[in-house]
């Protein structure tokens, strides 16, 4: 109630008016009245009672906040979010050596970052992601669906056709083993058809439309609430050309972080970013650093840096709030993103699905 | 859609004078201010400002399609989704053949068959849809001057003799190919931005850029400070141009590349220039009189160029006249390798015993060694003189031979 007239959300001529005119608190413009006001300032009378209903709600949502109301308030103790944060599923990646490495996969209300050299996987990564993410409950994932927003055009549906019928005939086969009444329900609709028909996909061709985009994704979050995963691949491409003025783009990468975070938080979703390398030439000596700045380094959660040792891809862990910095190796198979060995555990059935990949390569090589 | 102007988003016509005097005249000014700077320039309150945001954002937000609608799209159309190359295992491989809507380059050393592949493809762009082809036009921007007519019709007049039994057809289908020859970065670009009204009119169903190195290469020396980001920043601006005009139109765009020798810790140098029998400790400036280092020989144009192409096709000698064709990059193709020779009806792929489908252990596409033409060189001069790398052999000799595009 004590608040300053200068910080309210009003308009800047009308705050000015305000100030010019003498108001200094909240209190004061509520106690005035609407057509006190409007003679005072010299405004109409609707604008005053505008003007008034913002200060008003303002006023209360400061008040509701102070008094510690659950609903406005965001602070909680560690314990509610431990309890939290265990509810919570993760997305697998279908390649049990990186979900063990990002100690379970990728984490929801999080924003993890994938770099990587060209070709090495991470439209890969994504596509399987946008496909795991609507596994049902009972087969261990989300049952969600995703947001796909492509800046640089290589997300290929046909892929996406294979990988989704991989994961679909995984899900089949553990069904076929454990016999449960709940599996065999959720597989009929776990189909191909639906999955494909649960990925948004949005085509983003320049930095603005990404922008835009982006400011308009609360609301299509908000529309479709079973949303699990929002994948931008590409966030480096739009900005690395055509930018004379690196503030600018410091700026508007920094905005663009924030508001993924928002959503990320707000609407419980994994948000996964692909970034590209670029070549640092030092003095005798280039290698090669994720794109975007240093300051970009601060965005992500997560970071996962994606590279070759000869003819072996692996992916490290380079960031991680809660794991320990890893390098794991995998591999891109007809069938998408997979581990590299069939994992030890051999009790569950998913360790026999892990070989038919391995027998295609042997096929494959005759 | 992002020049698009304010007035076209629905906004108010004073609102619009106002943002004017601010010098805010597009979509994309609007979206780069912070909230309060809108604030103050629109003289809106908070609430507002977010409403206004979200007005000029659906004006300029792309179109939502699920992964489905795409898939039934595809599927109605086939034909629309790529070009088949007429070699059976590379199209099976890439599901098809060069995919519509994205950018194929294709890498070699001088002489092995860069410009004989992108002449193929014009001609059988050209072909009707039953016979695989696109049954449109291409255009053709030549930046070496390595183009011949005579050889788009010797390659026609082979390879589907059925097709091209009368002079009429072979005439109509040399109509087709347009030609521009450019010889700057500046040019090719302007070139590049004039293409959209020409694909429209003139029904154009494929672009060819052979090459964008050699432009590029010419005029961009990266050792000279700031060219590289410059060269880098022209690279991305004619990948985003080419992606949009490949999209919107669902076409092919192929590019050509040349190659490069990689030092083990360096940056890449032009080493196709200089021949490796030249003192390379010269070549490298203040780092020179250290150990002779062993480099690799791969695509040009650099990491970021890697990244922008969305499939690339290395070829590379292998025993003469074999050459091999490989995948090094492709969203849905695993690392694949082909035989092939050129004939007089342009690529033939060998069928044989190790035919199938030789997946092979590839890396990264922007490193990916490249073998270089082993000419008779070799026995001309003594071994002491040549350095001897594994694959690195001088390759000034081959393209003397690319002139007559020899097939030996």
């Amino acid at each position: 109630m004590q608040r300053d007239v200068g910080s309210l959300p009003l308009a800047p001529a009308l705050r000015a008016r305000l100030v010019a005119a003498g108001f200094q608190t909240a209190q004061e413009v509520l106690e005035t009245g609407p057509c006190g006001l409007s003679k005072e300032i010299g405004i109409s009378k609707e604008e005053a009672l505008e003007a008034l209903q913002v200060v008003r709600q303002e006023c209360h949502s400061d008040a509701t906040r102070t008094a510690g109301a659950p609903g406005t308030s965001r602070k909680c103790t560690a314990l509610e979010l431990l309890e939290q944060e265990q509810a919570q599923g993760f997305i697998i990646t279908f390649c049990s050596a990186l979900d063990n490495v990002l100690g379970g996969g990728v984490q929801l209300t999080k924003i993890t970052e994938i770099c990587g050299a060209p070709g090495v996987g991470k439209t890969q990564l994504c596509m399987q992601l946008a496909v795991d993410v609507q596994i049902p409950e009972c087969f261990g994932g989300l049952a969600g669906e995703a947001v796909f927003i492509d800046t640089e055009g290589s997300f290929m549906v046909d892929r996406v056709v294979d990988i989704a019928a991989a994961c679909v005939q995984h899900c089949q086969l553990i069904a076929e083993a454990h016999q449960e009444e709940d599996h065999l329900k959720a597989l009929e609709t776990f189909s191909l058809e639906s999955i494909l028909s649960h990925i948004y996909y949005f085509r983003c061709r320049d930095y603005t439309e990404l922008l835009a985009e982006v400011y308009l994704l609360p609301d299509f979050l908000s529309e479709h609430s079973k949303v699990r995963l929002v994948v931008i691949d590409g966030i480096a491409f739009p900005f690395r050309h055509d930018f004379e003025d690196l503030s600018l783009r410091t700026r508007l990468l920094n905005g663009l972080a924030q508001q993924l975070i928002i959503i990320a938080n707000d609407h419980k979703a994994a948000v996964v970013l692909t970034n590209q390398m670029t070549t640092r030439i030092g003095q005798s000596q280039s290698t090669l650093v994720p794109a975007l700045g240093e300051s970009w380094g601060h965005a992500a959660t997560v970071r996962l840096i994606f590279h070759w040792d000869n003819n072996q891809r692996l992916a490290t862990l380079y960031k991680s709030p809660s794991q320990k910095e890893s390098t794991i190796p995998y591999h891109i198979t007809p069938h998408g993103f997979r581990d590299v060995q069939p994992p030890a555990v051999t009790q569950n059935p998913e360790g026999t699905e892990m070989n038919p990949r391995k027998r295609l390569r042997r096929e494959e090589e005759k | 859609m992002a020049a698009k102007k304010l007035r076209r988003a629905r906004l108010s016509q004073e609102l619009c004078e106002r943002l004017s005097r601010h010098q805010i005249t597009t979509c994309q000014d609007f979206l780069c201010l912070s909230l309060l700077d809108l604030m103050k320039v629109t003289g809106q309150s908070y609430g507002n400002v977010q409403k206004l945001l979200c007005k000029v954002s659906l004006a300029c937000a792309p179109k939502m399609q699920t992964a489905y609608e795409m898939k039934v799209r595809r599927a109605v159309n086939p034909s629309s989704a790529f070009l088949s190359t007429s070699l059976h295992g590379l199209d099976k491989v890439l599901h098809g053949g060069v995919p519509c809507g994205s950018l194929t380059e294709i890498t070699s050393p001088p002489g092995c068959g860069k410009t004989q592949f992108c002449i193929m493809m014009s001609v059988l762009a050209t072909l009707p849809i039953s016979m695989g082809g696109l049954n449109g036009a291409v255009i053709y921007i030549d930046t070496e001057s390595a183009f011949s007519a005579e050889r788009l019709v010797e390659i026609a007049g082979n390879r589907f003799p059925a097709y091209f039994d009368s002079d009429e057809k072979l005439f109509s289908m040399t109509c087709s190919v347009y030609l521009y020859r450019e010889l700057t970065c500046g040019s090719v670009l302007k070139r590049i931005k004039s293409l959209e009204e020409e694909i429209i009119s003139k029904k154009v169903k494929l672009i060819i850029i052979d090459s964008v190195a050699s432009v590029v290469r010419k005029e961009f020396d990266t050792k000279l400070q700031g060219n590289l980001t410059e060269r880098s920043n022209f690279l991305a601006r004619g990948a985003s141009l080419l992606k949009y005009l490949a999209e919107e139109f669902s076409i092919p765009v192929i590019l050509t590349n040349q190659i490069t020798t990689r030092l083990s810790n360096g940056p890449a140098i032009q080493a196709d220039l200089v021949s490796p029998a030249d003192d390379l400790s010269l070549s490298e400036g203040a780092s020179g009189g250290r150990k002779r280092e062993s480099g690799c020989v791969t695509a040009a144009l650099g990491n970021t160029w890697s990244h922008s192409v969305n499939t690339r096709l290395i070829l590379q000698y292998h025993d003469l006249p074999t050459r091999q064709i490989r995948v090094a990059k492709s969203p849905v193709a695993p690392f694949s390798t082909f035989f092939y020779t050129i004939e007089k009806s342009g690529f033939v792929l060998q069928d044989g015993k190790d035919q199938t489908n030789l997946t092979w252990e590839g890396t990264s596409p922007a490193l990916q060694n490249i073998k270089v033409r082993n000419t008779a060189l070799k026995d001309l001069l003594p071994d002491a003189a040549l350095p001897r790398t594994t694959d690195e052999t001088p390759s000034n000799a081959s393209s003397l031979q690319k002139g007559k595009c020899n097939l030996d």
